[in-house]
């Protein structure tokens, strides 16, 4: 209960950030991908049915303020979130520079997959100009990651939540 | 129990089984009154008055940041000049936004008047969240009398219109986003073609023949034949015309008259004018 309310509370925080910022920055690639943040933190560092059921239910609000196709958003972070789950499982540590580089190709391949999954496999051909934008945001998301993700662990710690998963 | 095999990849079955649910969701799509939508719904409601409250604060931060930069030019002065001018910039920022809203709202008045009684202002409080699509979140819903499927329009011309809707909130497809078509013709030659966004930013006209008369500069209006948008609304104007190529059609760049950055107020079609239906049905 307390992991839900938690991430619930950056996540709120986390689109309206989204959202509202745009209006003031010119350059959208400048704003960082908080949302996938908050998943690949749940992906590396909390093990279970809960989460994974968390990182669905983040993408399903992300469909409430982002896109056109409601549950393309919840597909991406749950993909995220799996990813983000197996390099964990796989890796004997998962530091900061491990979420960050999972934060990096996260932004681009969640990018790519949406506008495949929106308009076919061959907008894909359409999308050279935004691979320019889309790095950036990649670079400045994992840039921010490390910053969040001593925030979430601030958090966790401050209401007794583990900070990194039980090895399974 | 805990060594079986379904414990053991318990967080994979619960994955695979959410990607299959995302999936369906995706290919079934979302219609108002269907359980799917409640959830969404209900995010946005809960979402929109911390995005319209993150909208203020950094409306505020920005108007802050350039009162200082204002003030840099004056720090010479002794305190009491510099409160006093800084009090004055307040007031004039204040008075000339309460001006550049007033002439806004003038403007969306002039546009209701046009369209008749049947259409409702809304403060746009912000934009898509992730970028990859072209949507704006309005700070009015349902309880406003807005579905989904009305038009949304600005004094300069068509917005776009609403694909979801909260109590007190929705969200708006603007008419450059991909997934966006709507009917519109050139006001010159006449010639007909749907207006569509783009992957990588801008609007198209598609199917538009290339016997047809269609030059740079030329005004592209609504049909009113989608049954959405009434009839004669400004597009945008003829950016581009690329004859060659193969297949039997222009490629056709239109520059979209509205500023969809700049939109702060807009007004949306309740109830499209009674003529709509007439052409809709020929």
């Amino acid at each position: 209960m307390r992991l839900i309310l938690l991430f619930a509370a950056f996540v709120v925080l986390g689109l309206a950030f989204q959202s509202a910022v745009p209006h003031l920055i010119s350059f959208r690639a400048l704003i960082p991908n908080l949302i996938i943040i908050l998943v690949v933190d749940l992906g590396l560092r909390h093990h279970g049915v809960l989460p994974a059921m968390l990182a669905f239910a983040i993408g399903y609000a992300t469909d409430a303020l982002a896109g056109a196709h409601p549950g393309l958003n919840a597909f991406m972070m749950t993909m995220v979130f799996l990813v983000s789950y197996e390099i964990s499982t796989r890796l004997m540590v998962t530091n900061a520079l491990v979420g960050a580089s999972v934060v990096f190709f996260g932004v681009i391949a969640t990018a790519l997959a949406t506008v495949a999954f929106a308009d076919g496999f061959n907008a894909l051909a359409d999308t050279g100009s935004m691979l320019g934008g889309l790095t950036l945001e990649a670079a400045v998301s994992a840039l921010v990651a490390p910053l969040i993700f001593s925030m979430l662990a601030a958090s966790k710690r401050m209401t007794g939540l583990p900070v990194r998963a039980m090895r399974e | 129990m805990r060594s079986s095999f379904l414990w053991r990849n318990r967080v994979l079955m619960t994955s695979a089984a959410l990607l299959i649910v995302s999936l369906h969701l995706i290919s079934t799509g979302v219609h108002p009154g269907d359980l799917a939508a409640r959830p969404e719904s209900a995010f946005l409601e809960i979402i929109s008055p911390v995005d319209a409250a993150f909208t203020r604060l950094s409306d505020g931060a920005s108007s802050i940041v350039t009162g200082y930069l204002d003030l840099l030019h004056v720090r010479e002065e002794n305190a009491r000049l510099r409160n006093e001018l800084a009090r004055v910039k307040s007031d004039r920022a204040r008075l000339a936004e309460l001006e550049v809203e007033n002439r806004h709202l003038g403007e969306l008045l002039d546009l209701k008047d046009v369209l008749g009684a049947n259409a409702v202002a809304a403060n746009v409080i912000g934009s898509d969240a992730t970028g990859l699509s072209r949507t704006l979140v309005l700070a009015s819903g349902s309880s406003a009398g807005l579905r989904p499927g009305m038009a949304v329009l600005a004094n300069q011309g068509v917005v776009g219109k609403i694909i979801a809707v909260s109590p007190h909130a929705s969200r708006v497809l603007l008419i450059d986003d991909h997934n966006s078509a709507l009917d519109g013709f050139d006001q010159r030659s006449r010639a007909r073609g749907i207006v569509a966004g783009l992957v990588d930013d801008g609007l198209i006209l598609k199917y538009a023949d290339r016997s047809q008369d269609i030059r740079i500069g030329d005004t592209i209006v609504t049909s009113g034949l989608d049954g959405i948008f009434p009839r004669g609304l400004l597009v945008g104007t003829i950016k581009s015309v690329h004859h060659g190529g193969p297949g039997l059609f222009l490629g056709v760049r239109i520059e979209p008259t509205v500023d969809f950055r700049q939109l702060e107020q807009v007004l949306i079609v309740t109830q499209p004018p009674p003529h709509l239906d007439d052409q809709a049905k020929d």
